[in-house]
């Protein structure tokens, strides 16, 4: 990270400005006080004052890094005690040995600077708080920038997140498909018409009046699965072959609400939309007492699917199990050339 | 009254079941054959040379668009289909008519006074496509389908290097293979991701990310390198496409 003052023009004159300022009120001052003649007074000014204008840009490295790390009060104070004994230890050490080496030949000079060091001691310790100060309020400023295009970032990324879930709630090919089926029943099978009719109201109170981000149990989710697996099976008979594996003490287990269906959906499109033979769908629930893991497994033809990658429904998953339990690695995908299968895991608390 | 003799393509029963029901003792039209994959329709419109085919577009192996163009001189075409967002391509593909699912008797036997008229003039279609289409394209193509004898093969655009034109053929070119296919460079250009692929040629639509270099050859002359070894000649406008694309 680049200091602030040198990674802008106007800063650094700023800076230099406030520097030229103090040199002339040095060299005012110790040519009063001191009697001494302008050019010893102005070199004194400069020597002094510019050492320490550059050890300043130098001391920004420090405390950033030291900030970026840490944040405990006794150690920021402990390491700004220490930076300043440091930074005006040497300076001082610095300024004495360069101007003696100037005045060399003027002893009254060098017993003034020998008996003003202390005041030049003090003068450091200010200096180095100011610029401290200074350096301090960059960061802070700094961070809160940050952190407000971050939260503005993270809020337009939930309310997308929550769009696109809405819209892969009830996918309308499905329903339009649906509707179709039961407009053809009712002209040859009036009562499973009315039966098909029943069950997508069901899936359809279930999907709209359930909001995504609540637990639910095992058992209202697999409900809500053979309720959109018995109307696929209405539409495609034969050529959906479902398999179910619930272990009995996993039932009351939870889990999000709506997270299963549309990998079953998932599963129904790559296995049966694109079999003209039967398609198997595999559901296996295992449990133990720390978490619920769900195997969703289907038959397919890799040579015959769309080389697209991952959907919009699988990544909406993944974001919604790392929001819920901070953990990325909860859904799990393998591919051979016979079967397409998901894990995912959901951790009990 | 001329009877149509019409074939059902849909892998949906109760889909199939519905347009027999709807054309069930109406006059004129007779469903000769049903078919419940893109596979068996095409065999059967060979075999069967029905007048008009009923056609569904999400099918397995092979969808309606692809069955359609491996099929030597097509019938008239209805698709039926839940999905609304490929309606140009089929009126494209010179389809009499579109129904979204689910419709209405009277809307399929609207469909099929559609396909009478066009029989009885001469195969003259002029319905307005922009009256029927609400809807823009927003599919591109995610795979083409071609024929080598009588074997079927299915081609990933990803596997695609590039595609030549040859009088009304395209001989697509992938890493291991290449298939000569009925079909225009307009239409590819306008179907395949644009993202994916460019037009550096009257004759030739490149994958993007095969391109290797491009090389000066003659005066204000370039040829393009593939990842395959091959060179391709650009022309004036492909090289403004591909200036466009590579930002140079």
């Amino acid at each position: 990270m680049q200091n602030p003052i040198l990674s802008a023009r106007k800063t650094f004159i700023y800076y230099m400005g406030i520097w030229i300022i103090v040199v002339c009120f040095h060299t005012f001052l110790i040519q009063t006080s001191g009697r001494m003649n302008l050019t010893t007074a102005l070199t004194d000014s400069i020597v002094s004052n510019l050492l320490f204008g550059a050890i300043g840009l130098g001391l920004w490295y420090p405390i950033f890094f030291a900030r970026a790390e840490d944040e405990k009060v006794i150690s920021t104070v402990i390491n700004n005690i220490v930076g300043c004994v440091v930074a005006v230890g040497f300076w001082l050490g610095l300024t004495y040995f360069l101007l003696v080496s100037v005045f060399s030949h003027d002893p009254k000079y060098i017993i003034f600077l020998r008996n003003s060091i202390p005041w030049r001691a003090g003068i450091g310790i200010i200096f180095y708080e100011v610029i401290i100060m200074v350096y301090y309020l960059i960061i802070f400023y700094r961070n809160n920038k940050e952190n407000q295009v971050k939260e503005a970032e993270l809020k337009a990324l939930v309310k997308e997140s929550e769009l696109k879930s809405l819209k892969s709630q009830i996918n309308p090919h499905f329903l339009f498909n649906s509707l179709n089926s039961i407009s053809s029943l009712t002209m040859i099978e009036p009562a499973k018409a009315q039966e098909m009719i029943i069950k997508l109201s069901e899936f359809l109170r279930y999907t709209t009046s359930n909001k995504e981000e609540k637990l639910t149990t095992l058992d209202r989710e697999i409900d809500n699965i053979n309720r959109y697996l018995d109307i696929e099976k209405i539409r495609f008979g034969r050529r959906l072959i479902v398999k179910q594996e619930v272990g009995e003490n996993c039932r009351n287990l939870k889990l999000p609400g709506l997270i299963l269906q549309p990998l079953l959906e998932n599963a129904v499109k790559y296995g049966v939309y694109e079999s003209t033979q039967g398609s198997v769908i595999e559901m296996i629930c295992t449990c133990n007492s720390s978490a619920l893991s769900i195997v969703i497994r289907n038959g397919w033809d890799p040579e015959f699917q769309s080389n697209k990658g991952e959907g919009v429904g699988l990544r909406n998953i993944r974001s919604r199990l790392r929001i819920l339990y901070n953990q990325d690695d909860l859904l799990n995908i393998r591919k051979d050339p016979k079967n397409f299968e998901i894990t995912i895991i959901f951790p009990q608390t | 009254m001329e009877n149509i003799r019409a074939l059902i393509i849909d892998d949906e029963e109760l889909a199939r079941e519905l347009i027999k029901n709807y054309l069930k003792n109406q006059p004129g039209i007779q469903v000769i054959g049903e078919c419940e994959n893109g596979f068996e329709g095409a065999r059967s419109i060979a075999e069967l040379k029905p007048d008009l085919v009923f056609l569904d577009i999400q099918m397995p192996k092979l969808n309606g668009f692809e069955m359609l163009e491996l099929t030597d001189d097509p019938p008239e075409i209805i698709f039926i289909t839940a999905h609304n967002e490929f309606a140009i391509r089929a009126f494209e593909m010179n389809a009499v008519d579109y129904l979204l699912k689910p419709y209405s008797q009277d809307r399929l036997l609207a469909a099929v006074e559609k396909v009478r008229e066009k029989i009885r003039t001469g195969g003259r279609n002029d319905q307005k496509i922009s009256q029927l289409v609400q809807q823009p394209l927003t599919e591109k193509l995610e795979r083409i389908v071609v024929k080598t004898g009588t074997k079927i093969k299915v081609i990933p655009v990803d596997k695609i290097v590039y595609l030549e034109a040859q009088d009304d053929y395209i001989m697509v070119y992938t890493d291991d293979s290449k298939h000569l296919k009925q079909g225009t460079m307009k239409f590819y250009e306008d179907h395949l991701d644009e993202s994916k692929f460019i037009r550096v040629h009257r004759s030739y639509i490149v994958r993007i990310d095969q391109v290797v270099q491009l090389e000066p050859y003659a005066k204000d002359n370039y040829i393009l390198k593939l990842k395959n070894g091959n060179s391709l000649k650009v022309s004036r406008n492909g090289l403004k496409n591909l200036k466009e694309k590579f930002n140079f």
